[in-house]
């Protein structure tokens, strides 16, 4: 990840809530967004993604709070005087144009020429692959293209932020796959401050600088991938992104940050203070265990720190990994872990009885 | 398979038989008469052989000699003054002129309305809107162009109210002049078949498109004209035909509202057919009209594709 933290700040919201009728939709929003970054809203459908987007873009009032661009209030300028464009979710390609009246579009008080114009329009073409596509019909282009339509529509008019509303979702998993990689490239090429808007984890992961969690209107956390991935800040957070291990525990003492716990199959634990999220949810205490930090020791390996017994419950063939549930020590808790399938590694199979390395550091107090 | 395709074909002709038959009987059997009529030499109460184009020729008849021969002999200058001397030309011309301005009317009155209840009508309550517009269908025709004498007519609800209020002194009394009177009394009666058509086709247009249009910069007006406008032509296209095609052919709103002074082609018609009796000329006009409906029409069903032409 090449993004830099001291970058200037392009958005911010400013306990920005939101209203449909009686429905609270967006409950006091507050973060900011810095310029050139690729920043992904990520959260469960509903959770008000896509209303928090049209508010930067102006499709949306607000009810309270206040959304500045590039430091300025956008309270009372509207959607087409905004530095913003947006990719929609539907893509939005008009139906009567063709692919170079489409990307022209927003070129119309442009005071280039008319020549000048044309060549912007193909440049544009050019940078989302679709050279030579300009005479085309946009009613007649697959559902790649159209996107590609809608990108190169946006960024010819040099967008302080580009929004994009979920703009895989539509595409099938090789093309999102390709496209996501495409769009990170495309956003290194431009500078252009990226907003994306995702429900999918694995994507906001894999593109973005940073992302912001969301949940019923609310901003969970806003983190980088990493710190998202390996220290959530709550269960929700830490449930929704990735795959996490949920043991029970009991606290047994704390001492100036340091928390020592009992982790029910694990035994007694030492966390650190950063291995202990401010938040503070509802239920029984649980450490929470990613299952790439456990590792099956195979006949003559010896654990690195400690290691845990169990009996394997399900085994979940993948090809190039497979997931194992096994119950640890003797409990009913059971956690899944994944392995490399590596040559001279077999597929262990159900019941087989096994020792689980893992390591004090991965674990998060979840309280 | 291409037994069990055919069968199937068969039913299906079986099917339509019977409405095709009356079909047939109806409306292409009463056709084929006029067409056949219009080229036969009529004489009063009567057609005859041989066929002859004679009655398209009179058409063209005005008192200063007949305009097509005035073309062929070149006398171009000539033209213009005997235009205004053809009896069939200018009611033809003017049959056109009003069904024009009706459809103008009715359209640009309909649109505004099919935009309100579909940008701007709560979903649930759209078909109460529509059911409402229709309302005028309720009472038959005639009964709507009754009243409309009564509004427009001497001493009628225009001239009362607005010499009640000191705004004239004397009658307007708009039904007097013909052409406009019975451009308000069309113009209303179609409203409704305008609206609908351009209702259904603002409809279909995606909202995301309308915001996509301000996204790029353009203010709401601008993306009407630009994106809603285009998209919603195949709508309008359909709701000009629809009023087009029957005001070219009016007969009832000439004789009722007009008092006859202003008589539109069906008028010509019904003098031809049935106070003349000249069967072959009655045929020969009515089929003219047919033929130049059907080329206007067609120009605006081309146009209709080329819109569409643009949509999946
Ligand atoms: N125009 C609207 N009127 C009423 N409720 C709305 C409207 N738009 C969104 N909502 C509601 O607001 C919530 C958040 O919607 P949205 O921002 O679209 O969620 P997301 O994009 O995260 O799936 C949803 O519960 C949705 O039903
Ligand atoms: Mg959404």
């Amino acid at each position: 990840m090449t993004f830099s933290p001291d970058r200037p700040t392009m958005i911010e919201f400013r306990d920005v809530h939101k209203y449909y009728g009686d429905y609270h939709a967006l409950r006091g929003i507050n973060g900011t967004i810095r310029a050139g970054e690729f920043f992904s809203l990520l959260g469960p459908s509903g959770c008000g993604k896509t209303t928090l987007l049209r508010t930067i873009a102006g499709f949306e009032g607000i009810d309270n709070g206040a959304v500045l661009i590039d430091g300025k209030d956008m309270a009372k300028v509207p959607a087409n005087a905004r530095p913003t464009n947006m990719v929609f979710q539907s893509y939005a390609i008009f139906p009567h144009m063709s692919v170079a009246e489409n990307v022209g579009f927003g070129l119309r008080r442009d005071p280039r020429s008319r020549t000048e114009k044309a060549a912007a329009v193909e440049e544009a073409l050019e940078m989302v692959g679709l050279k030579g596509y300009g005479a085309r019909a946009a009613h007649a282009l697959s559902g790649g293209q159209r996107q590609r339509v809608a990108l190169a529509r946006a960024l010819i008019l040099k967008p302080k932020v580009l929004l994009l509303d979920e703009p895989l979702s539509a595409l099938d998993k090789k093309m999102r796959e390709h496209m996501q990689v495409e769009l990170i490239k495309l956003q290194r090429q431009v500078g252009i401050t990226f907003i994306l808007v995702t429900h999918d984890q694995e994507e906001a992961l894999v593109m973005s600088d940073r992302i912001a969690v969301m949940f019923e209107g609310q901003i969970a956390q806003l983190a980088d991938p990493e710190t998202l991935y390996r220290r959530p800040n709550g269960r929700k957070v830490a449930d929704f992104i990735g795959t996490m291990n949920f043991i029970p525990c009991q606290i047994l003492s704390e001492t100036g940050g340091r928390i020592e716990v009992e982790a029910k199959g694990l035994g007694r634990v030492m966390l650190d203070e950063d291995q202990v999220p401010p938040a503070r949810g509802e239920g029984e205490p649980v450490v929470g265990l990613r299952p790439e930090t456990l590792t099956m020791l195979y006949p003559g390996q010896e654990p690195q720190e400690r290691a845990v017994a169990g009996r394997i419950d399900e085994v979940i063939y993948f090809g190039d990994m497979t997931y194992y549930d096994v119950f640890i020590g003797g409990t009913d808790v059971e956690v899944r872990l994944s392995m490399r399938n590596v040559p001279g590694r077999p597929v262990l199979d159900v019941g087989t009885e096994v020792q689980l390395a893992w390591s004090p550091s991965a674990l998060v107090l979840f309280r | 398979m291409a037994q069990s395709k055919s069968s199937e074909a068969r039913t299906g002709w079986l099917l339509i038989s019977p409405p095709a038959l009356v079909t047939l009987l109806l409306l292409a059997a009463p056709l084929a008469t006029v067409l056949v009529y219009s080229v036969l030499t009529g004489s009063r109460g009567a057609v005859s052989l041989p066929f002859s184009a004679e009655n398209y020729y009179n058409i063209f008849r005005s008192s200063d000699g007949n305009i097509l021969d005035l073309i062929f002999s070149g006398e171009w200058g000539a033209i213009p003054a005997a235009l205004t001397k053809a009896p069939y030309l200018l009611v033809a011309g003017r049959a056109l002129f009003v069904a024009l301005l009706v459809t103008l009317a009715t359209v640009v009155l309909a649109y505004p309305i099919a935009y309100f209840v579909s940008f701007h009508v709560q979903p649930s309550k759209k078909a109460l809107w529509l059911f409402l517009i229709t309302i005028p269908f309720w009472t038959s025709y005639i009964i709507r162009v009754a009243l409309w004498r009564t509004i427009l007519g001497y001493d009628g609800i225009v001239d009362s109210s607005l010499m009640g209020l000191g705004l004239m002194d004397g009658q307007l009394n708009i039904l007097s002049y013909g052409v406009t009177s019975i451009i308000i009394t069309l113009a209303h009666a179609y409203a409704p078949f305008a609206v609908l058509p351009v209702f259904v086709s603002l409809e279909k247009v995606d909202r995301s498109l309308l915001e996509a249009g301000q996204d790029l910069g353009e203010s709401k007006f601008r993306t009407f004209l630009r994106v809603t406008l285009p998209l919603s032509m195949p709508g309008v296209i359909a709701a000009v035909l629809i009023v087009f095609i029957p005001t070219v052919g009016d007969y009832v709103t000439p004789e009722l509202i007009g008092g006859g002074k202003v008589p539109m082609i069906s008028n010509f018609v019904e003098v031809e057919l049935l106070k003349r009796r000249n069967f072959a000329m009655g045929s020969a006009l009515a089929a003219s009209a047919m033929i130049v409906v059907a080329v206007i029409s067609l120009i605006f069903i081309l146009m209709n594709r080329r819109f569409l032409g643009g949509r999946k």
